[in-house]
């Protein structure tokens, strides 16, 4: 029987009695994989880019949201949209270019224009085509996405109209949204040149390894080596004081609905504020200490991972990281990277942020490279499903310590957030719950309505 | 020194062959060997379809180091084999042509080729192939010439899992 009529039977979600479980078939089977396509990739909100990206009047870029081809762009009045880059006449690719400034999109085969608000302006010889009566009640204008929004300047798109508003989606995931794009008056930018890259696994997991604080050591003990190497080097001077972080050390996390989680790490020596590009601009900084409490400040220097389901990771640690991904087959992702930039940021800390970027994230860098060995070796693990249920979601499940802090309410958190708190290298699982309750939640709908 | 010797095509397609024959033996200290401590190294990413990035200092690349020392770093890495990138390390061979070059100065040439690597993942069998244009400075020191920039187009840039020294 098909895996998609049992959805129910692949996450065995009892934490109240200490289990959580998924089968290994969600990472390796293709009907369940289609499935996710339709239900998620085309069923839910997807964050597709930055509005910095379209940021004048005919500013455009395309994209692919499941698998169906989205053209973003801002009109001539300066409204945004998004519409499926498809011509109304024969459904030709209309745009293939990745990106510029188009005041008119004409389809390649048969000279059909639309301008940059999607309106259809141009349908050559339309005054010999014999055309009945009826194809003039048509609409010819590019149809655009069920929905598409904007939040601090991250643009999102559902390919399904069943979806809440976008801020709901979020929900108090936005509050680590917030403490991005409250690095940046100016607002946040791509810096030039995006990557892409592919790694032959499931995107899951991608998705939950952005969660996952306790592969830090082993997977990433090389790069730890090479920043020791460099550490005995230069021998730099020692961290600014007045950045030190005054909270205990300590590694936690934060679970919210729709999927969404962050976690995050107080006081890992090496990675202080000074070795973050926002610790080095003393004009951003000094204007978040203007408009911003000190806590909140110190929330900002320290590192964050953020997770917005399904499609859309926020890495904010030695440099600024928005990695998102669409899914190629069941064993293999497409992922984008982008260092992402406060606008006006110091020309020092700028090429500062770029060379941590480097150094860390895509194929080319000597962690992400690792990770991204890391999923094929879990996509060809995850195949022996014989060997049954993984033990890797319970990390956190346990009692917690009688000595955690609770930092949510602080931060603007509703109180029946779920929070978990260890100390460092403390690992916590249990973020990847909201993730896998969310994967259920869609893949038991009832279709994609149109 | 007769003039053939100081023919810049022929020194260049030298180095360059060496450098491929060195990285496809896994013989990194000699191939660390044939670069400047001041070499400045970058892969630039892409902007678009056609336009590579161009300032290291604004824009991203995919590797990029202004001195030797990020070459050993990286080459030291794969040696000490703590990363799962080198469990096991892809088999390559590098493939240089095209070699055009130029005597610039007393001891400088440039010169451009055209290069692709052939990777082969034993582990899962797979192979894949990268490819494009290298720009190169080659200065000559006490008799010996050494690169002191490269710079590596690469045409193909959605590249598989992993991207190093060793296989561009």
């Amino acid at each position: 029987m098909a895996l998609t009529n049992d959805i129910e039977t692949i996450v065995d979600d009892r934490v109240d009695e200490g289990i959580f479980r998924v089968r290994r078939e969600a990472f390796v089977d293709r009907d369940l994989y289609d499935l996710e396509v339709l239900r998620i990739f085309e069923g839910t909100w997807i964050y597709i880019g930055l509005e910095s990206q379209i940021a004048r009047p005919h500013d455009f870029f395309t994209t692919t949201i499941g698998r169906q081809p989205v053209i973003v762009m801002r009109g001539a009045d300066g409204t945004a949209g998004a519409f499926l880059n498809s011509c109304r006449h024969r459904g030709t690719l209309l745009c293939p270019l990745r990106n510029g400034q188009r005041k008119i999109h004409v389809c390649q085969y048969h000279g059909w224009a639309y301008d940059s608000s999607g309106r259809n302006v141009a349908i050559p010889r339309e005054d010999i085509g014999q055309y009945d009566e009826a194809f003039s009640r048509l609409d010819h204008d590019l149809v655009p996405v069920a929905r598409f929004a904007s939040y601090r300047g991250l643009l999102f798109a559902s390919l399904s109209p069943d979806v809440p508003s976008l801020e709901e989606h979020l929900g108090d995931a936005r509050i680590f949204i917030d403490l991005v794009a409250d690095q940046a008056p100016e607002g946040l930018e791509y810096v030039p040149g995006s990557v892409s890259y592919t790694f032959d696994a499931n995107w899951k997991f991608q998705l939950e390894n952005g969660l996952d604080y306790y592969h830090f050591e082993t997977v990433h003990r090389s790069f730890v080596d090479v920043l020791q190497q460099r550490g005995n080097r230069s021998q730099a001077a020692s961290p600014a004081a007045h950045l030190a972080d005054p909270e205990p050390q300590a590694q936690g996390t934060f679970s919210f609905g729709h999927g969404h989680a962050v976690m995050w790490s107080i006081g890992v020596p090496g990675q202080g504020p000074e070795a973050r590009p926002f610790g080095r601009d003393p004009k951003l900084l000094a204007a978040a200490n203007a408009r911003f409490d000190p806590a909140r400040v110190q929330w900002m220097l320290r590192h964050r991972n953020l997770t917005i389901f399904p499609n859309l990771q926020i890495i904010d640690i030695q440099s600024l990281q928005f990695r998102t991904w669409r899914p190629l087959g069941v064993g293999q992702t497409e992922m984008t990277s982008n260092c992402v930039a406060p606008i006006g940021e110091s020309a020092e800390a700028r090429r500062f942020r770029i060379r941590q970027y480097e150094d860390f994230f895509n194929p080319s860098g000597m962690a992400t490279s690792d990770d991204n060995v890391t999923y094929e070796y879990c996509q060809d693990g995850f195949a022996a499903l014989a060997a049954g249920d993984t033990q890797g979601h319970v990390r956190g499940v346990g009692a917690p310590p009688e000595q955690r802090i609770n930092y949510g309410p602080a931060l603007g958190l509703g109180s029946d957030s779920a929070w978990a708190y260890g100390p460092a290298g403390f690992g916590d699982e249990s973020a990847f719950h909201t993730g896998w309750r969310e994967w259920r939640r869609l893949m038991r709908r009832d279709g994609v309505a149109r | 020194m007769s003039g053939a010797d100081e023919d810049p095509t022929r020194i260049a397609t030298h180095l360059l062959s060496l450098e491929g024959l060195c990285l496809d033996r896994r013989e990194w200290t000699r191939w660390l060997a044939l670069y400047d401590e001041d070499v400045v190294y970058r892969i630039p990413a892409w902007r678009n379809e056609d336009e590579e990035t161009s300032d290291p200092n604004t824009e991203v690349s995919l590797i990029y180091h202004d001195s030797r020392t990020g070459l050993e770093d990286r080459a030291s890495r794969v040696e000490a084999g703590r990363s799962a990138t080198t469990m096991p390390l892809p088999r390559t061979a590098h493939f240089v042509g095209n070699v055009v070059a130029t005597l610039v100065g007393d001891g400088v040439i440039e010169a451009e080729a055209s290069w692709n690597v052939h990777v082969y993942q034993p582990r899962t069998a797979k192979q894949s192939v990268h490819f494009g244009r290298y720009e190169v400075q080659l200065k000559k020191r006490a008799d010996v010439w050494r690169i002191s920039r490269k710079t590596i187009h690469l045409q193909n840039d959605r590249v598989s899992t992993v991207l190093d020294f060793y296989s561009v």
